[in-house]
C-alpha cells in the first residue's frame, strides 16, 4: 500500500468514525425531539372553535349597564389526558345594554392580573401596575401600562341565559391575538 | 476559531484530556470482541435521554400512570416512537449486558489485576435488572402491575427484613400510587444516578488496567482513535438500526389494559425474567429470592479466585455457560408451556380485547378523573361478559367460551347464546338435530321432552322446510337491534303459518297448538309473545319458573331476579349482551 493510499484510507475511516458516532449520538434527542414540539404543533393546528359556556341569567344583570362579575363554567376541558366537566376556567366582567350584553375578560392585557371595577370612580383598574380602563373597555390613562382595551369576547342571550365564547388572548401587545 | 480553541485548551486543558481519551493503546489491534463496553455505554445514553424525554409526560399516580403513558402513545406526535426505543433498547441492554458478561469470562478478563472491576460490572447488571424491573410497572397496565407484584411479593422472602424492604418498596401494603412515586424515583432517578457512578468507576478502572488482550494478537497494536471506535460506532449503529426495527414493527412499545386489582390477569415478566418465573414452578420461593441469587453474588465474589488456575478458569466458563444454557432452556419451556395452555392463550386474548376496548372508549368519552380503568369497570359490554362468565357460563356458552374467550372445563348443558333470537339461531333451535344436541338442549330433560320427542322429531320433509319461515317470524320478535325488521305484509303471512291457518302442519304439530303469539290463553309450552324482545329476555332471566315460560317444567335455570341472584340492572346487561350482534 503506498502512502498516498494510506492517508486517503485513514482519511475515509476518521470521516466515518465520526459520522457513525454522531449518528448514535444524536439519534435518541432526535427520536424525542417530535414528542418534545408537540404542544407547538397542537397549537399550529388550529383547536378549533371555541365553545360557548352558560354564564349566568339576563336578569341578574344590573339594567343601568354597570358591570357584574361572573365565574365562567366551561362544560368539558380536557388537559391532556384527563377530560374534566363543569370547570370554572375564569371570570367575566358582563355589562347589560337593553338586550345585548358586552363580555370583558377579568385578566389585564397588560401581564394578566385580574381587574377590579371600582365603584366610587365607575372604572375598571388593575392593581398590579396601574392600568385603568372606561366601561366600555377601553384605556383611559395616556401612558398606561396596558397596550390594548379590555379583551371582549363574544356573547348571545338565549333563554334569558347569557353565553358567552370564553377566551384568553396573548398580553401585552397591542392586538387582541386569541392562545390557542 | 484557533484563538477559542487555544484559549478554551489553556483554562481547561481539554485537549490534554482528549488525547487521553482517545489515544489509549489498543494492544494487538482494534477487534470486535472489544466493542460491547461501548455498546452498553451508548444503550444506557440513549435510555438516559429517552427516558428524561419521557419524564416531560409521564405523571406517577394510580389515576395518572397509565392515562399520561396512553396519551403519549396516542396522541403526541410521534410519543408511540420515542417510547417504543426506550423499550426496545432496555430489552438490547439485557442482550448486550450477557455478551458483555461472556466475553470477559472467556477472554479470562475477570482476572488479576481485575477482580474488583469485575464485581463492579456485576453491581452494574444488578442496577439494570432493577431498571427493568422497576420501568415495568410504570406503565401501570394489567401486564406491569401483576408482574411486579409477583417480584416484590418475593422480596418479603428475604430473612428478618423482607416484610419490612416490600413495605418500603411498594410504600405500604397494598400497590398505589406510593408505589408508582417510589418506584419512579427508583427508576428516574436512585438507580441512574447509581449507575452513572458505577460507570464512571468501571471505566476508570478498565482504562488503569487497560484492555485485556485475549491471545494470539491478529494485528500490530493501534489506538483506540480512530480504529476500534469505529468498530464501536458500527456495533451501536447495529444495535440502533434493530431497536428502531423493532419499535416500527411492533409499532411501539405495547400498553395493555389499565392496572386493575379486581381484573385477574395471568402475571409474566418482560422475557429476561421468564427463566426465574420458571424455575419458581419447581423450586419454593425462598429459593428464588434470596439462596440462588445469594449463590450468584458469592460466585460472582469467588471467581476471579477460582479462575487463577487454568482449569478453575474453564470451570468459570463452564459455569457460566450452563447458567446461560438453563436459562434459555427454562425460557423455552415457559414460552412452550403458555402456548400450551389455553386459558394462558384466552387471557391474553381478554386483554388484548379489553385495550382495545379502554381505547375505543377513551376516544369517544375521554378519560375521568377517576382515571381510565373506572371506564373499563363502568363498560356494560365489558360489565356483561363478566357476569356471563361468572353467572351464566357454567351451563350456557357464548361462541363455545365464557363470554370472556376462557374455555369452561364443565361440559355444556344449556344453549349457545351468541346470537340468540338471531334468524340463524332460532332456525337451528327448530331443527330436531340441532335441539337435542349439546348446543341447545341436549344437556338438559328438555332432550326427552314434548317438542324434541313429539314435535320436532315427527315434521315431514315439507313441514321441516316451513320451520325456518317460523324461525323468521320468532326471530322478528326479538326486536334485535342488528337485523332488519318484516314487512307487515310478510309478518302477517307467517303468523297465519304460525296459526296453521291453512293447515300446512299436521293435528298435533302446530306451534298454536302449545305456544301463544298475541293472545290471553294458557298454552301449555312457553308464551312466544315477544319472544327475545328487550322485555322477554329480561323476565326469563328474571324468573324462568313464570308460567309464562317454563312453569315447574323448568329444568336449572336460576331465578336471577326472582331469588335475588342478580340486580335488574345486571339482568339489563346482559340481555343488552345476549342481544347484541355476536363478536366474531
Amino acid at each position: 500500500m503506498d502512502e498516498e493510499e494510506d492517508t486517503s484510507r485513514r482519511k475515509f475511516i476518521r470521516v466515518a468514525t465520526i459520522g457513525a458516532s454522531a449518528a448514535c449520538g444524536l439519534f435518541p434527542i432526535a427520536a424525542g425531539i417530535p414528542s418534545l414540539l408537540d404542544p407547538v404543533k397542537k397549537s399550529s393546528d388550529g383547536g378549533g372553535k371555541v365553545a360557548w359556556s352558560k354564564v349566568a341569567p339576563i336578569a341578574s344583570l344590573p339594567e343601568d349597564g354597570s358591570p357584574a362579575k361572573f365565574e365562567v363554567i366551561q362544560e368539558k376541558v380536557v388537559d391532556a389526558w384527563t377530560t374534566y366537566k363543569d370547570v370554572p376556567v375564569g371570570a367575566v366582567y358582563l355589562t347589560r345594554k337593553g338586550d345585548e350584553v358586552v363580555a370583558f375578560n377579568l385578566k389585564c392585557p397588560h401581564l394578566g392580573c385580574a381587574i377590579d371595577f371600582r365603584k366610587q370612580s365607575n372604572d375598571y383598574f388593575c392593581p398590579c401596575h396601574n392600568s385603568s380602563f372606561a366601561l366600555d373597555g377601553s384605556v383611559t390613562t395616556e401612558n398606561s401600562p396596558s397596550p390594548r382595551p379590555m379583551d371582549t369576547m363574544e356573547t348571545k342571550v338565549e333563554k334569558g341565559d347569557v353565553w358567552i365564547r370564553f377566551q384568553q388572548f396573548r398580553p401585552n401587545i397591542p392586538e387582541k391575538i386569541p392562545l390557542s | 476559531m484557533k484563538l477559542i480553541f487555544d484559549w478554551l485548551d489553556d483554562r481547561s486543558g481539554y485537549r490534554n484530556l482528549l488525547h487521553e481519551v482517545l489515544y489509549e493503546k489498543v494492544p494487538g489491534g482494534a477487534r470486535w470482541r472489544y466493542v460491547w463496553g461501548s455498546c452498553l455505554t451508548f444503550a444506557f445514553f440513549t435510555q438516559v435521554v429517552t427516558g428524561t424525554l419521557l419524564w416531560m409526560f409521564y405523571s406517577p399516580s394510580a389515576q395518572t400512570a397509565w392515562e399520561s403513558v396512553y396519551f403519549l402513545q396516542y396522541q403526541v406526535w410521534g410519543g408511540w416512537f420515542l417510547r417504543g426505543v426506550h423499550h426496545y433498547m432496555a430489552q438490547a441492554m439485557i442482550v448486550l449486558l450477557v455478551l458483555h458478561l461472556m466475553q470477559v469470562v472467556i477472554d479470562g478478563a475477570y482476572r488479576a489485576p481485575r477482580e474488583l472491576n469485575f464485581w463492579f460490572g456485576a453491581m452494574m447488571m444488578g442496577v439494570t435488572l432493577a431498571l427493568s424491573l422497576t420501568g415495568y410497572l410504570l406503565p401501570w397496565d394489567q401486564k406491569g402491575y401483576w408482574a411486579t407484584a409477583v417480584a416484590t411479593n418475593l422480596m418479603a422472602e428475604v430473612p428478618w427484613v423482607g416484610p419490612a424492604l416490600q413495605k418500603i418498596v411498594v410504600g405500604g401494603v397494598e400497590y398505589g400510587h406510593h408505589t408508582l412515586t417510589r418506584f419512579f424515583a427508583l427508576h428516574a432517578g436512585v438507580l441512574p444516578a447509581m449507575l452513572i457512578g458505577l460507570v464512571v468507576v468501571h471505566i476508570y478502572l478498565f482504562r488503569k488496567h487497560g484492555i485485556h488482550v485475549k491471545e494470539p494478537r491478529p494485528k500490530k497494536d493501534s489506538y483506540f482513535w480512530p480504529d476500534q471506535i469505529l468498530k464501536d460506532a458500527i456495533a451501536c449503529l447495529a444495535i440502533l438500526l434493530a431497536v428502531v426495527g423493532l419499535t416500527l414493527y411492533f409499532r411501539g412499545a405495547p400498553l395493555g389494559p389499565p392496572a386493575d386489582p379486581a381484573n385477574e390477569f395471568p402475571a409474566r415478566p418482560e422475557w429476561y425474567f421468564l427463566f426465574l418465573f420458571q424455575l419458581l414452578k419447581y423450586v419454593p420461593a425462598f429459593w428464588g429470592a434470596v439462596i440462588i441469587p445469594a449463590f450468584l453474588v458469592l460466585w460472582i465474589f469467588l471467581q476471579p479466585f477460582i479462575g487463577i488456575s487454568k482449569p478453575g478458569h474453564q470451570i468459570n466458563i463452564g459455569f457460566w455457560w450452563t447458567l446461560i444454557a438453563g436459562s434459555v432452556a427454562l425460557t423455552l419451556l415457559a414460552f412452550a408451556e403458555d402456548r400450551a395452555n389455553l386459558r394462558h392463550s384466552a387471557a391474553l386474548e381478554e386483554a388484548n380485547w379489553q385495550a382495545e376496548r379502554v381505547l375505543s372508549i377513551v376516544q369517544e368519552q375521554g378519560i375521568p378523573p377517576a382515571g381510565a380503568v373506572t371506564l373499563l369497570r363502568s363498560d356494560r359490554e365489558n360489565r356483561a361478559r363478566t357476569l356471563f362468565a361468572s353467572h351464566c357460563s357454567s351451563c350456557h356458552r357464548y361462541n363455545g367460551h365464557d363470554g370472556r374467550g376462557y374455555p369452561v372445563d364443565e361440559p355444556q348443558s344449556a344453549p349457545e347464546l351468541a346470537g340468540f333470537a338471531s334468524v340463524d339461531w332460532v332456525t337451528k333451535l327448530l331443527d330436531h338435530k340441532h335441539y337435542i344436541s349439546e348446543e341447545y338442549f341436549g344437556g338438559t330433560a328438555f332432550k326427552d321432552g314434548t317438542m324434541a320427542k313429539k314435535v320436532l322429531a315427527k315434521y315431514s320433509a315439507e313441514e321441516t322446510a316451513l320451520l325456518p319461515r317460523i324461525a323468521r317470524l320468532l326471530s322478528d320478535m326479538a326486536e334485535l337491534p342488528y337485523q332488519e325488521p318484516l314487512e307487515e305484509e310478510e309478518r302477517e303471512e307467517l303468523m297465519a303459518l304460525f296459526y296453521n291457518d291453512d293447515s300446512l302442519f299436521q293435528d298435533g304439530l302446530a306451534c298454536i297448538e302449545c305456544h301463544d303469539i298475541d293472545s290471553e290463553g294458557d298454552g301449555y309450552a312457553p308464551d312466544l309473545t315477544g319472544y327475545g324482545s328487550n322485555e322477554w329476555t329480561v323476565a326469563f332471566i328474571e324468573n324462568p319458573e313464570d308460567d309464562r315460560f317454563y312453569g315447574d317444567e323448568n329444568d336449572r335455570m336460576p331465578c336471577y331476579g326472582r331469588d335475588g341472584k342478580l340486580t335488574d340492572d345486571e339482568i339489563q346487561i346482559l340481555s343488552d349482551w345476549i342481544r347484541s350482534k355476536p363478536a366474531e
